[in-house]
C-alpha cells in the first residue's frame, strides 16, 4: 500500500484491535466520512464501538474492493426490486456463516454503508426466498411456537380468495 | 418527402412499393407467411418431436454417468451442500489457513482461472474428493484448489470468469469455505448456511450449526428491508415460521413494496399523450391494506388466467355499437343510433346520460336477444342483464342540444377533460368532459365519415373514409396538417408523441411524422384491408388487425413483421393492446373476444359468440374488457365480479 500517511486513519475494533484505513475506504461509511467532514483531520484511532475486529476487516475488505464506485444515485427502487441482481464479486464476498453475516448487515447499517446494507439483506432473502415455513425454520433453526390453530387461521387467511 | 407520391400502392398489391424498405430482409416479410403455410408447422412439429426424443436418450445417459442416489438433484449441483457436514469434522483440524475447492460442473471456469494463477493461493490445501463424491456430480472433473481467504483478492480474477449461475454455484461452495475458516477461528463449532432452496430432502438441521434466527437478531427496519425483497409466496411462508415472524412478515409496509413489485405502482401523471385505462394497483392512501390488495390481484389475475368472467350487458342503444371507452367510473360508447352514451361503471351500471339528437328522435330500447353460445371456447360464469335505463329518466325534453351527431357515432376517445367523437356526418365533435358534455366545437374538414379519432395534449388526429388523415390543434381546433398518402379508407389511426400510425383499407398501414407531415414507414398486410392498427405506448409495437383474419406485430423501428398471430375466423376489427399485463384483446366479424399473450402471441382466452353478433371495439383493463357489438349491445367481460374486496383494487 502506497497511501501517503494523512491519507491514513486507524479504526479501534470494539475488542481492541486497531486497523488502518486509507481514508477514502473510510469514506465508504457514511458516519466515517460525515464526522470527519465535521471534525476535521484526525490522528488518533477512531473507535467502532459496535464492530468488533473481524467483522471489521470484512466490512473494510468490501469498502475496499468498492472505494472507487460512484456514489448511489439515490435511485434505488429499481435495484431494491430485484433480489437476485447482486454482482458476482458480492456474493463471494457473503459466502459467510449466519453469524458473520448477520455482524456485516448490523454493521452496515451502523456504519451507514448502504450498498453494503443493500447487499447482506438481499443475501439474507434469498436464504428464504421459495423456501417452505419449516425449511426457513430449518436454515435458522427457529422453534416453531403457533398452536395448530394460529397457524391454520394464517394459512386460511393467505389462501382467501385464492384460485380454487 | 418526395418519394411518397412516386409511391403507387394499388390496393391488391401483395407488399407496397419497397422504396421505403432499404434493407432486403424486409421485403422477404410479407413473403415468409405465403410460402410458409401449413409446411412450417409441419416443420416445427416435426422440431419437436426431435427435440422430445433427444431429452429422452440423453436422460438415461447422464444418470448412468452420474451412479449418485439423487439425480433429481443434478441440475442443480451446486445446491446440495449440507452433505458437507460430515466432511467438515475432518475438515475442522486444518486451522484457520485451510483451503479447500469444492468442483463442480458448473463452475468450470472458475476452476481455470485458479489454476491459471496458483500463486494466489499460497496456502492451498486442495483435492477433496470426498466432498466431491458425495455431492454426486463432479466425478469427471478435476479438484483443482480453490481459494478461501478472502481479504484482498483481486477483483478481476473474477470478472467475466463464468456466468452469473456458474458464480452463484461457486460463491455457494466458497462461502461454506469461508464459514469453516471462520468457525475454526472462533473454535465454536462448524456452521453451514443449508441456502440452497430445493434441496428438502438433505436439509437436515445439523446440531452444530451456526444457526441465528434473524427476526430475533436484526432491528426491525433491517428485517423489513430482508422480507421486501421477498416474493410474495416466500412472504406468506415467511408469515408462517414462527409468531414473530408473523407478525414482521404481515406488516403493510413490506406487503406495499412486494405488491408494486409484482403488479407495479401509479404512473407519473401527465407523461402520457393518452389516458390510460387504469393498472389496478389500489389508491396510495395511508392505511391501505397492500396485503389483502395482493390477494384480491392474485385472484383476479387467476381467473384471467382460467378465463373466468361474467357477462355485464349494457342495453340501451338501438343500433350497432361502434366504440367505446371507460375508466372505472364510466363506460362511454357511441353507436349507429347518433347517441353517445355514458354508462355507470358501477353495480348496477345504469346508463346515466344520453348525448345525441332530441330525445324524439330516437327509440327507447333496442332490439335484445339472448346470445347463443358457441360449442367451443369460454361462456360466462355468469351473465348479468342490467334493465334499460329508460330515456326518459334521464333525458331532459326541453333541453335542446346545441350540436350533435346527425348520423353514426363511429369512433371517440375520451381524457379527464374532453371527449372526441367521430361520425358518418363528417365531423368530429369535441365535448367537455367537466361540464357536463357540453359540445366545445366541431371540426370540419372531412369529405366523408370519421372512422377513428385519436388525441393527445397537443393534436386531435381524425381519419376518414375520404382516404385523409386530418391533424388538428387539441386547445383551438384548428387544422394543423393533412395526411395524403393512403389509397382506400383511413380505418384506424394512433398517436404517440409525434408519431401517428395509420391503417386502411387498402391494406398498408402507415407511419408518419406529426411535424414533417411525411409518412416514414409502411407496414404491409398479405392481401386485404386492415380494419384497426394499435401502437404500444413506447412506440416501439404496431399491431395491425384486418381482413387476413391475422394480427400482425411490427417493430417500429425497422419495419419488420416480428410477429403473425392466428386465431380468428374473421375479419378483426378491433385490436387493444396492455402492455403492463401483456395482453392483446381482439375482437373479430367471427364474433369472439379473444385474449392473446402479447410475448408469445399464444391464444390465452377464447370468448365466442357472447353476443350475437359481430365484435365492434374492444377495450380492457387490469379486471375487465368491454366490447361492443353489432348487436346494439355493450358488453363488460368483467374478470373481477364477486372478488371480495375488488374495489380495492381501484385507483
Amino acid at each position: 500500500m502506497a497511501e501517503d500517511n494523512q491519507n491514513m486513519l486507524s479504526f479501534l475494533s470494539n475488542d481492541g484491535k486497531t486497523i488502518d484505513v486509507p481514508r477514502d475506504v473510510a469514506e465508504r461509511s457514511l458516519l466515517i466520512k460525515n464526522m470527519l467532514d465535521d471534525i476535521g483531520p484526525v490522528t488518533e484511532a477512531i473507535p467502532i464501538p459496535n464492530v468488533s475486529e473481524n467483522v471489521l476487516n470484512k466490512v473494510l475488505e468490501w469498502c475496499t474492493h468498492h472505494r472507487s464506485d460512484p456514489p448511489s444515485t439515490g435511485d434505488e427502487d429499481d435495484s431494491r426490486r430485484k433480489t437476485t441482481d447482486i454482482e458476482e464479486w458480492d456474493q463471494k464476498f457473503m459466502q459467510v456463516d449466519q453469524e458473520m453475516l448477520f455482524e456485516i448487515i448490523l454493521a452496515a447499517n451502523y456504519l451507514d454503508i448502504k450498498p453494503l446494507l443493500d447487499i447482506g439483506c438481499k443475501t439474507v432473502a434469498n436464504m428464504i426466498k421459495g423456501k417452505s415455513p419449516e425449511e426457513i425454520r430449518k436454515t435458522f433453526n427457529i422453534q416453531n411456537d403457533f398452536t395448530p390453530e394460529e397457524e391454520d387461521q394464517i394459512r386460511r387467511e393467505n389462501e382467501w380468495a385464492e384460485d380454487r | 418527402m418526395a418519394p411518397r407520391d412516386q409511391v403507387t400502392v394499388p390496393s391488391n398489391r401483395r407488399r407496397p412499393s419497397l422504396s421505403f424498405r432499404s434493407r432486403p430482409r424486409n421485403a422477404t416479410v410479407s413473403a415468409i407467411p405465403t410460402t410458409a403455410g401449413s409446411g412450417l408447422g409441419h416443420d416445427i412439429r416435426d422440431g419437436l418431436s426431435l427435440v422430445d426424443s433427444g431429452d429422452a436418450m440423453e436422460e438415461p445417459v447422464l444418470e448412468d454417468v452420474n451412479h449418485f442416489p439423487e439425480p433429481a438433484h443434478r441440475p442443480r449441483g451446486a445446491k446440495s451442500f449440507s452433505s458437507l457436514c460430515h466432511p467438515v469434522d475432518g475438515l475442522r483440524a486444518l486451522g484457520r489457513r485451510l483451503s479447500v475447492t469444492i468442483r463442480n460442473k458448473s463452475s468450470r471456469t472458475f476452476n481455470y482461472v485458479h489454476q491459471d494463477e496458483p500463486e494466489l493461493e499460497p496456502q492451498g490445501v486442495k483435492g477433496h474428493n470426498s466432498i466431491s463424491a458425495v455431492q454426486g456430480f463432479s466425478i469427471t472433473l478435476p479438484i483443482p484448489g480453490n481459494r478461501l481467504e478472502p481479504p484482498k483478492f483481486p477483483s478481476d480474477l473474477y470478472s467475466g470468469a463464468a456466468a452469473r449461475a456458474a458464480a452463484a454455484a461457486q460463491n455457494d461452495v466458497a462461502r461454506k469455505m469461508e464459514q469453516m475458516k471462520l468457525t475454526q477461528d472462533s473454535e465454536s463449532g462448524i456452521g453451514i448456511v443449508l441456502q440452497d432452496h430445493s434441496d428438502v430432502s438433505d436439509s437436515e438441521s445439523g446440531s452444530d450449526l451456526i444457526q441465528v434466527d434473524p427476526v430475533a437478531f436484526f432491528p426491525t427496519e433491517i428485517m423489513s428491508q430482508v422480507l421486501s425483497y421477498l416474493d410474495p409466496e416466500s412472504l406468506m411462508n415467511s408469515e408462517l415460521v414462527s409468531r414473530a415472524w408473523s407478525e414482521q412478515a404481515s406488516s403493510q409496509h413490506i406487503w406495499r413494496h412486494v405488491f408494486r413489485h409484482c403488479y407495479g405502482q401509479h404512473r407519473p401523471a401527465g407523461t402520457r399523450t393518452k389516458k390510460q385505462a387504469s393498472a389496478g394497483v389500489g389508491k396510495s392512501v395511508f392505511n391501505q391494506n397492500w396485503k389483502k390488495l395482493f390477494i384480491v390481484r392474485r385472484t383476479l389475475e387467476s381467473r384471467w388466467k382460467e378465463g373466468k368472467a361474467a357477462a355485464i350487458y349494457l342495453q340501451g342503444h338501438t343500433d350497432s355499437v361502434y366504440c367505446a371507452q371507460f375508466d372505472e367510473d364510466k363506460i362511454i360508447t357511441g353507436s349507429r343510433d347518433r347517441t353517445i352514451r355514458v354508462w355507470d361503471a358501477h353495480y348496477p351500471w345504469p346508463c346515466r346520460k344520453i348525448i345525441g339528437p332530441p330525445s324524439a328522435d330516437v327509440s327507447d330500447s333496442g332490439p335484445v336477444e339472448d346470445p347463443e353460445q358457441q360449442s367451443t371456447g369460454k361462456s360466462p360464469f355468469l351473465t348479468i342483464r342490467p334493465p334499460p335505463t329508460r330515456s326518459a329518466e334521464i333525458v331532459n325534453p326541453n333541453e335542446r342540444p346545441t350540436m350533435y351527431h346527425s348520423a353514426s357515432i363511429l369512433c371517440l376517445q375520451f381524457d379527464d377533460e374532453i371527449m372526441v367523437t367521430g361520425s358518418s356526418d363528417f365531423s368530429c365533435i369535441v365535448w367537455d368532459i367537466k361540464n357536463d358534455y357540453r359540445a366545445i366545437r366541431r371540426l370540419q374538414g372531412h369529405t366523408a365519415g370519421v372512422l377513428d379519432v385519436c388525441f393527445d395534449d397537443r393534436y386531435i388526429v381524425s381519419c376518414s373514409k375520404d382516404h385523409t388523415i386530418s391533424v388538428w390543434d387539441r386547445h383551438t381546433g384548428a387544422l394543423v396538417k393533412k395526411l395524403l398518402g393512403h389509397r382506400g379508407p383511413v380505418n384506424a389511426v394512433q398517436l404517440r408523441g409525434d408519431l401517428i400510425v395509420s391503417a386502411s383499407g387498402d391494406g398498408v398501414a402507415k407511419l408518419w411524422n406529426v411535424t414533417s407531415g411525411l409518412c416514414v414507414k409502411e407496414f404491409a398486410s398479405k392481401d386485404r384491408g386492415l380494419a384497426c392498427v394499435e401502437f404500444s405506448e413506447d412506440a416501439r409495437t404496431v399491431l395491425t388487425g384486418g381482413n387476413d383474419q391475422a394480427i400482425y406485430q411490427f417493430d417500429a423501428n425497422t419495419g419488420e413483421l416480428v410477429k403473425e398471430i392466428e386465431g380468428h375466423s374473421g375479419l378483426v376489427r378491433s385490436l387493444h393492446l396492455d402492455s403492463s399485463n401483456q395482453r392483446i384483446i381482439s375482437g373479430s366479424y367471427d364474433m369472439s373476444v379473444k385474449v392473446f399473450d402479447s410475448q408469445s402471441g399464444e391464444l390465452s382466452i377464447d370468448f365466442p359468440g357472447w353476443t350475437t353478433s359481430w365484435m365492434l371495439s374492444v377495450k380492457s383493463d387490469y379486471r375487465r374488457i368491454v366490447a361492443t357489438s353489432q348487436d346494439s349491445r355493450t358488453v363488460i367481460m368483467d374478470f373481477g365480479y364477486g372478488i371480495d374486496g375488488i374495489d380495492l383494487l381501484e385507483e
